[in-house]
Order: C-alpha cells, then structure tokens, then sequence
C-alpha cells in the first residue's frame, strides 16, 4: 500500500524516527519536559475514549473483556511514550503516566450528558468552537503553568505554557470536515483560506494573550525570545491549516504528517512548506467552491 | 433557471447518471422520484457542484452554488456544536448576520443542546431551519421529510408552497408521493440513472397509479404469504 507516493512501511519508519526525534528535542528543551511528555501521551491516549466507539465496544463485548480490551488498547498506545519514558530513565513517571490511562478506562463518558460547555467562540467557524470544548481543561493548566513561571522566574516554563496553548489549537485544525461545511462558503479559496487563517490567529492570540502579558512583563529582557516564539506558533498553525486543505477533502497524508512534523525539528523549512501546501489548497478548494 | 445537458457521471466504470436533460425554472417547484440507487442524490450533488461530472450545468446565476441551499439526506453535525451554532456557522458561511435565532426557531428544537444528540427527524429539522435562513434562491431538499413528525411534515410542506409565492425554484426528492403531489408542479421519474418520464401537475394521479401497477406488479405474490 501506499500513501502519496510514499510505502506505508517507510512512512512507519519515518513516524517512528520523528517521534524519536521530537521527544529528544522536548527533553533537550525544558526541564519540565516530563510533565508535557505525560500530557501528550495521555490528550494521545484519551482519543480511544471516544464515546461512540467505546458503545460499540460495550455492544460486542461482555463487561469483562470490554474492560480488558481497553486496558490493553490504552497500554499499547501509551507504549512508545512509556517506552521512551524508561530510555530516559523516568521510571516513575511512566508507572504513574500508565496508571492513569488504565484508569480512564475504568470512567464512564456518557453519549446523552446534555451539558454544553460554554465557548466564548461560538459564533465563528466550528475548530475553535468544538476545540475549545474539547480541551477546555488545557486552559487552566496553561495560565497556572505561566503563574508558577512568573512566580519561580523560568522564562522556559512560560514559553512552554505559551506552546501548549499553540499546539492545543493547531489540534483544532488536524481533522478534516465534511466538504458541505466547505462547499456552503460564498467564497473564492484565497478568501476561504484566508478567513480560516485569520481567525485561527486571531483566536489563539486571544487565548495566550494572558500568558504573553505576564511574560512580557516579567521577562521583558527576553521579550525577543516571546516574539519569535509567537511568531512561530503561527507560522505552525498557518502552516496546518494549509497542509489540511492540502489533501481537501481527503483527511492529511501520512506523508504530510512526516512533513510537518519534520518541520518541527527544522522551523526554517516551514517557508518552503507553507507556499507549498498553499498552492496545493488553493487547486482543491477551487473544485469545492467552484472558483 | 437551471438548465441541465447531456448529464453523465461515473463512479469507475459504473455509470450512475446517463445523459440527464433537464430544466428547473424559477418559481416552481420539482420532484424527483425513483427507486434507491436510481440515482437521484448523485444528480442533487452535480448540480450542486459536489460532483465531477460530464455534460453542462448552468444557470442564470453567476455562481449556482452561492444561491443555493442543500438539505442532504442525512446531515452532518459536528461533535460538540449546538443546533443554534450549527445555524450560526451555516449563515456565516454566506456572510449573512442573524440576530433572535431562537424566534426562528419554527420546529422548537432545543437549540442550546448540541446537536449531534438530537434525533434523526430533529436533525433533517435543523439542517432545513439552517438552510432556510441563508436566504437562497435555489433549494435542494433530499428527503425534507424522512424521519420527520406529521406537524413538522405539515410545516415544511407549507414552506415549500411559500417559496413557489417567492418565486424561488426547489427540488424534492421524496418517497413519500403525497407530499410531493402536495406541492409540486412536476415530479420526474428516474431509474437506473435516466429520467424516463416527465409528469405535469395533471397528470400525477396517473403517475402514482402507474408507479403503483410498475413498483409492486406481482412481487408481493412471491411472499406466498397467508
């Protein structure tokens, strides 16, 4: 099989080596990488909670094997953090990481709860607005990450917060929707892009601008380091939203995935992939909406 | 006015539409029936530009899709959206500012609950209130009353005619004959991806008669039931 052009077994490979690579990188970066390590993998293990999915389990399993299916479905995808975990020696930590993802399997998420988590985002295109209900939880741990920053004077802590509020929202853009939602658009697809680009932006700016205030002020010497690190952080979610409408109205290639991920360990090859997946968008969109 | 020529599409080698001929006319209202698999979804998303296709769609609308407004079959509904927000994201899509959602609100969905909860029925409900306030010109309703309750049926029925009164041009396709008998100005019969029969509003009880005789024929004597 293949994928773009690019064998499936390779492409593994590949996957494999990018989150070798990122890992090191995060763990090279900050001394706190252990705490967003166990974050990750656990927002990464926490999709198999997907309630529609797990009904269907529970249909076609007896309570007993359904329970251990899960456990065992957590584990394995928990594996690779847990397995670079012990490479970095962090013994308890991947026991503890592994402990609580056995231990959402043992909770409920009911289909029919009929509370709606307020969004200050409901009126504008639906990632924020589903995002944002999503992982409303994010939030919280960001601003108490950038108190402890400020408080303690670890201007890292700080950007890290700032980065989880940025790859939080680059979350929001990783799935694609259904072409009706795209098709409804009077648009043309520069417009399009440029709406979803803009508001993207605009609304993530919104949610670390209190980060960005607390660290400006108490570590204006490095404002320099914050505004690049800003910048990047856009430049990352313009560059998703682009490689998502890349392969429209098909969800992104594995070959796009290895892409973006390799930009992370390299950001200056962003300025030939954001050209790259625009041009690309800009021919799909315009089958979608007729430009 | 949609005029459609020599409409012709494949899925691979299979061909689902054959040649397709067809005119809509503003301030009239159409029917399309035919059997599942006849082909009449594929058609609703040709002429909404959904689909690749062979032949020629225009209209006397620069760009037919900014106009027109699409119920599918079975819509789709994010996540975690509420039925108001799914109404939102529809009118922003056509820049179009709402204000007092809730007195629009014509079927009493519980708009602050999300909607990928509601029922199938108050779904088709929501998806046609969102469709209904982006203002179109043009309305493709596939299957406007599947799954929906008889006051609702009512409702909807009652719009469609008001549209005829706005001289707007809509397309149904149903399986419920009644209701399109109710409404429509001509109903097209297709099968196998060809419209095989034009019939004007005069004609429909002859056509559900006919539909009747050529649908059912002895296939129920098979059964052997007693």
């Amino acid at each position: 099989m293949i994928d773009f052009g690019l064998p499936l077994l390779i492409g593994y490979a590949l996957l494999l080596f990018v989150f070798v690579l990122l890992s090191n990188y995060l763990f090279g970066k900050t001394e706190f990488a252990v705490y967003a390590y166990g974050l990750i993998a656990f927002s990464f293990v926490s999709i198999l909670s997907e309630p529609r999915r797990n009904d269907f389990l529970k249909s076609v399993y007896n309570k007993y094997n359904y329970k251990k299916l899960r456990i065992l479905e957590n584990i394995l995808y928990c594996l690779p953090f847990t397995l670079f975990l012990i490479y970095k020696k962090q013994f308890i930590f991947s026991i503890i990481i592994n402990f609580f993802v056995v231990l959402i399997t043992l909770f409920n998420f009911s289909t029919n709860l009929n509370i709606t988590i307020p969004t200050p985002f409901s009126k504008k295109p639906f990632e924020f607005t589903v995002g944002f209900r999503k992982t409303f939880y994010v939030f919280p741990i960001a601003y108490f990450l950038t108190y402890i920053s400020v408080s303690v004077g670890n201007f890292n802590l700080g950007v890290f917060s700032m980065l989880l509020i940025g790859i939080t929202c680059f979350s929001y853009h990783s799935k694609t929707e259904n072409e009706y939602f795209v098709w409804n658009y009077n648009l043309s697809s520069k417009e399009f892009l440029l709406k979803k680009t803009k508001t993207c932006l605009t609304y993530f700016l919104i949610l670390s601008l209190p980060i960005i205030i607390s660290l400006g002020i108490s570590f204006f010497n490095q404002i320099n380091i914050l505004i690049v690190f800003i910048l990047l952080s856009y430049a990352y979610l313009t560059a998703i939203i682009f490689a998502k409408y890349s392969s429209f109205p098909n969800e992104m290639s594995l070959s796009q995935v290895i892409l973006i991920g390799l930009s992370f360990m390299f950001p200056p090859i962003l300025l030939i992939f954001i050209p790259l997946f625009y041009s690309q968008s800009i021919k799909k969109l315009n089958t979608i909406l007729n430009d | 006015m949609i005029k459609i020529e020599k409409l012709s599409k494949f899925y691979g080698k299979n061909q689902v539409l054959n040649s397709i001929d067809l005119e809509f006319e503003k301030g009239k209202i159409y029917g399309i029936v035919g059997e599942n698999g006849a082909g009449k979804t594929t058609l609703f998303r040709c002429i909404s530009g959904l689909e690749n296709y062979k032949g020629n769609i225009s209209s006397d609308v620069t760009k037919l899709k900014d106009h027109l407004g699409l119920l599918l079959t079975e819509p789709f509904f994010f996540s975690k959206i509420t039925g108001k927000e799914y109404i939102q994201l529809l009118a922003n899509t056509r820049q179009i500012e709402l204000s007092n959602i809730e007195n629009k609100n014509i079927f009493d969905l519980p708009l602050n609950q999300y909607a990928s909860t509601y029922s199938t029925g108050m779904k088709k409900k929501l998806a046609l209130t969102a469709i209904l306030l982006q203002q179109n010109d043009v309305f493709i309703l596939d299957e406007p009353f599947n799954g929906v309750d008889i006051q609702s049926n009512l409702i909807i029925t009652e719009i469609i005619k008001r549209f005829k009164e706005l001289e707007k041009t809509v397309i149904i396709s149903s399986h419920i004959f009644s209701t399109l008998a109710d409404t429509c100005d001509e109903i097209y019969l297709m099968k196998n991806g060809e419209i095989i029969k034009k019939v004007k509003q005069a004609d429909f009880n002859n056509l559900e008669k006919e539909m009747k005789e050529f649908t059912i024929g002895n296939r129920i004597d098979k059964l052997e039931l007693k």
